[in-house]
């Protein structure tokens, strides 16, 4: 079972009548990374996660997680996994340690020194009813249960939605923590710079098509960077149109504002060779931007 | 704002509504073609009193006799029913949604949601009253039944009107209190307390005029469909509307809204407590959440105490004794009772304490107390996690989802148990108390065969809840159905020809061996029971086959 991928789906399908939710889908996550699953609304991260967990069925196609068949196997696959669904809803009648104890009771083996170390860390109260809890209160405690079993493979949706970036960034090291033991996280998300900080690869899904899959470094390499020049005297444009990767030249005076995805060196050969450079400024694209990019270039 | 909010309103809820008084309709046609089929005389010959209560006059025909039967009980009963559910959710069920604050982030009053909620309980009413009305005039015209000298329309407007008083009286508890429980439940209770003590109090000498303090005397009492509008009763329910309007207006302006609904039970209090505190932790903590049917057993305790305390004592305990106060009345009344008129009450001879048992208590109330409680479970225990969903987080630990039904399935049998204990050791007691000498084994008998009817039907509910993932769905389709099914239990005997039909409703297997006086009939224990298992095992096998549903 150690040899098989955290989870993997080939030509996995799902249609909604006419509504194509997901097609072709062929993804593998390796265990011990941290895998960010990123795409705008309705793109088909939700499906995806609620057919690899069984709770809907696929139309055509496969899913597995550690191995195990997504269907035929899914109880099985369920004593191996931690789940935060997206937009969380519990019990609302149930304190939280109640909550904790019901699926603790379902589940079985469950150590309670764990549940109180990660209430501890997440600032969680558990003697409230869950529905007195704000979002991010009740986030909590969802996510207290996806992980106080130790799961082989976390998966979760949104997960921090509600939380405060001081929540977020220990909900961070947690999640660094899991890949760091080994086990996996499969993490669905909007929240681009969360993905940026903890993901080791990231896989961009759009109306149901896995659109790239691609690890973070190499993602943030390709990108391009906005680079600023300022000179002593006025340039002309045209000079920096022959370097690779170099895009958009605006020229303003004295000042030069260009994109670029090609080596610095070049660039700077050029620049060095005609004028008399007083300062040079790279922004670097965040996630964001080739987020962007991805879509536009999918779209179009 | 006013026309959207009411549109919506309407739109989220017409269905119910159509489909509530289309089966009213086919109960209708089915009445009225097995009326026209039959002997009247098994009506025209009862005594006056029991032809007053079940709305029959002297010279009956068969049009007086559909429309008192099926339109001034079911009809009434079902379009309040509807009135009041709409009428409870109105204020409190946005804000056990959640939806009210965004609601009035918009800029117009509470007592424009109020009003569009209100206006929507009439509209409603008012389509589910013109339904009823084409229907009325239709079916006679469709079976060549003369109706000469029959107000239908008078019927239906006071039909329209008992129906909207209850719908009004849920919305200002609504109102006042936020709660859609307190509101349906004190309303519910209105109704069938209501409801019946128009039928039983003038059996009862000396206590004639107190069925006026009853609003449902108000509908039925001046026999609409006989003597036409009687605008005095008209203009009692009428002013009761305008009140409970001006009330609810008052009421919601002047309270905080409630964020969701989360009552604090008794068992909350208890745990607060620093007397109880340890005990009860252990009780509403841990064993609470120890296992699903556990979990799903203590959400509608509330419920369960209420429906097992009316068996146990109102409809238990007090009936026994009550029996030597009109006995002397009714056994020089009971040979004029032809039985078939009787089954519909769930038969049985009025003249013994068994028949008297048999029609106040287990003919009509004790199916539909183990229906409370079955079908609420039925219907939520599935379709309910899927609509507040949470069904996903369940299911992501490692249990099969045939686990989850036969766990819930479970719930509804203990609490259908407990229900089967309360109406045994009530009907006993009273049996006792009243000196009636029943037979304890047949009480017995009779409870476990009336225990396994509710499962039954909790179990359909679980079925089409398993399909469906749909409460609703669910609910009305159950209710639907077992309306149908009781029904045409009660009629089908009456007809030589379709006699035999009966056989294939479940209902049949429930009293039709008369065991109050004849014991267990094991067949037909037998029947229901296989019937129970049928329907759970196909509960299990859809919810397995099908996609869950993500939201409500």
């Amino acid at each position: 079972m150690t040899s098989n991928p955290a989870i993997l789906t080939e030509k996995l399908t799902k249609h909604y009548g006419d509504v194509k939710a997901l097609v072709d889908l062929d993804l593998t996550v390796h265990r011990g990374e941290v895998f960010g699953f990123l795409g705008p609304n309705g793109a088909g991260k939700t499906t995806m996660i609620r057919t690899i967990l069984d709770e809907i069925r696929p139309t055509s196609g496969s899913a597995s997680i550690l191995g195990m068949d997504s269907h035929a196997q899914s109880v099985e696959i369920r004593d191996h996994i931690g789940y935060v669904p997206g937009d969380l809803a519990l019990y609302p009648n149930l304190t939280g340690r109640d909550t904790l104890t019901y699926f603790a009771n379902l589940r079985g083996g469950v150590d309670w020194s764990f549940v109180n170390e990660l209430a501890e860390r997440l600032e969680a109260d558990l003697t409230k009813k869950v529905g007195d809890l704000s979002s991010g209160n009740r986030q909590k405690v969802g996510l207290i249960q996806a992980f106080m079993n130790k799961p082989e493979v976390l998966i979760m949706d949104e997960p921090s939605s509600g939380l405060d970036p001081l929540m977020q960034r220990e909900f961070q090291k947690m999640m660094r923590e899991v890949a760091a033991d080994g086990r996996t996280v499969f993490l669905s998300s909007h929240t681009l710079s969360e993905v940026e900080r903890v993901a080791d690869r990231v896989g961009i899904i759009r109306r149901g098509f896995l659109i790239a899959v691609e690890e973070v470094a190499s993602l943030r390499s390709k990108a391009i960077r906005t680079v600023n020049l300022y000179f002593a005297e006025p340039v002309d444009g045209k000079v920096f149109e022959p370097v690779p990767g170099v895009r958009d030249v605006r020229v303003e005076n004295q000042h030069v504002s260009l994109s670029f995805d090609g080596r610095m060196e070049s660039l700077l050969k050029v620049v060095a060779q005609r004028y008399n450079l007083l300062d040079i400024t790279t922004q670097e694209a965040d996630l964001e931007e080739i987020f962007l990019t991805y879509y536009e270039e999918a779209s179009a | 704002m006013l026309s959207t909010v009411l549109t919506k309103t309407f739109l989220d809820r017409w269905k119910g509504e159509a489909i509530g008084a289309m089966t009213l309709i086919l109960l209708f046609l089915m009445g009225m073609a097995v009326y026209r089929d039959i002997d009247l005389a098994v009506y025209t010959d009862l005594p006056e009193v029991f032809r007053s209560l079940m709305n029959i006059p002297a010279d009956a025909d068969v049009g007086a006799l559909a429309y008192g039967a099926i339109y001034t009980s079911y009809g009434a009963l079902t379009l309040t029913s509807l009135a009041l559910s709409m009428g409870s959710a109105s204020i409190a069920g946005e804000e056990k949604d959640g939806t009210m604050g965004i609601l009035l982030g918009n800029p117009k009053s509470r007592t424009h949601i109020l009003v569009s909620k209100g206006a929507n309980v009439i509209l409603l009413t008012g389509l589910g009253s013109l339904l009823l009305w084409a229907g009325g005039v239709a079916v006679p015209a469709l079976l060549d039944v003369d109706v000469t000298g029959i107000h239908v329309g008078a019927l239906v407007l006071h039909m329209f009107l008992i129906a909207v008083f209850h719908g009004f009286l849920a919305l200002v508890i609504s109102a006042w209190t936020g709660k859609t429980s307190i509101a349906s439940g004190v309303t519910i209770a209105v109704m069938v307390i209501s409801f019946f003590a128009v039928g039983i109090l003038p059996l009862i000498s000396g206590l004639e005029a107190g069925v006026k303090a009853f609003p449902w005397y108000y509908f039925s009492g001046s026999q609409p469909h006989l003597n036409g509008v009687s605008w005095g009763h008209a203009a009692v329910l009428l002013a009761g509307i305008v009140g409970f309007a001006g009330a609810a207006v008052v009421g919601v302006n002047r309270r905080d809204l409630r964020d969701r609904e989360l009552g604090a039970g008794l068992v909350d209090r208890l745990r607060s407590h620093p007397l109880t505190q340890k005990v009860v932790e252990r009780l509403a903590g841990s064993t609470r959440v120890s296992r699903i049917w556990v979990k799903t057993a203590s959400e509608h305790q509330g419920v369960l105490i209420v429906v097992s305390y009316v068996m146990f004592l109102l409809m238990g305990v007090a009936i026994g004794p009550m029996y030597n106060f009109i006995d002397d009345a009714l056994i020089s009344l009971a040979d004029a009772f032809p039985p078939e008129v009787l089954s519909l009450f769930g038969g049985g001879d009025i003249s013994t304490p068994e028949g008297w048992y048999q029609i106040e208590t287990f003919g009509l109330m004790a199916p539909i107390a183990f229906m409370v409680v079955t079908v609420m479970i039925g219907s939520r225990a599935l379709a309910g996690e899927e609509a507040k969903r949470t069904m996903g987080l369940l299911l992501a630990n490692p249990i099969k989802r045939s686990t989850v039904v036969l766990e819930k399935t479970l719930a509804m049998v203990v609490y259908a148990l407990v229900v089967g204990v309360a109406l045994f050791a009530g009907v006993a007691l009273g049996s006792i108390f009243g000196g009636l000498g029943m037979s304890i084994t047949n009480i017995a008998a009779t409870t476990a065969l009336a225990t396994l009817l509710g499962l039954v039907f909790g179990a359909l509910s679980f079925a089409i809840s398993a399909a469906t993932g749909r409460v609703r769905i669910a609910v009305y389709g159950t209710i639907a159905v077992a309306l149908v099914l009781f029904v045409a239990n009660g009629f089908l005997p009456f007809s030589d020809s379709l006699a035999g039909l009966a056989k294939w409703t479940p209902v049949h297997y429930y009293l039709s061996s008369d065991p109050l006086n004849n014991g267990m009939n094991w067949t037909h224990a037998g029947v229901l029971l296989i019937l129970f298992g049928l329907l759970t095992f196909a509960a299990v096998a859809l919810f397995d086959r099908r996609d869950l549903r993500q939201a409500a």
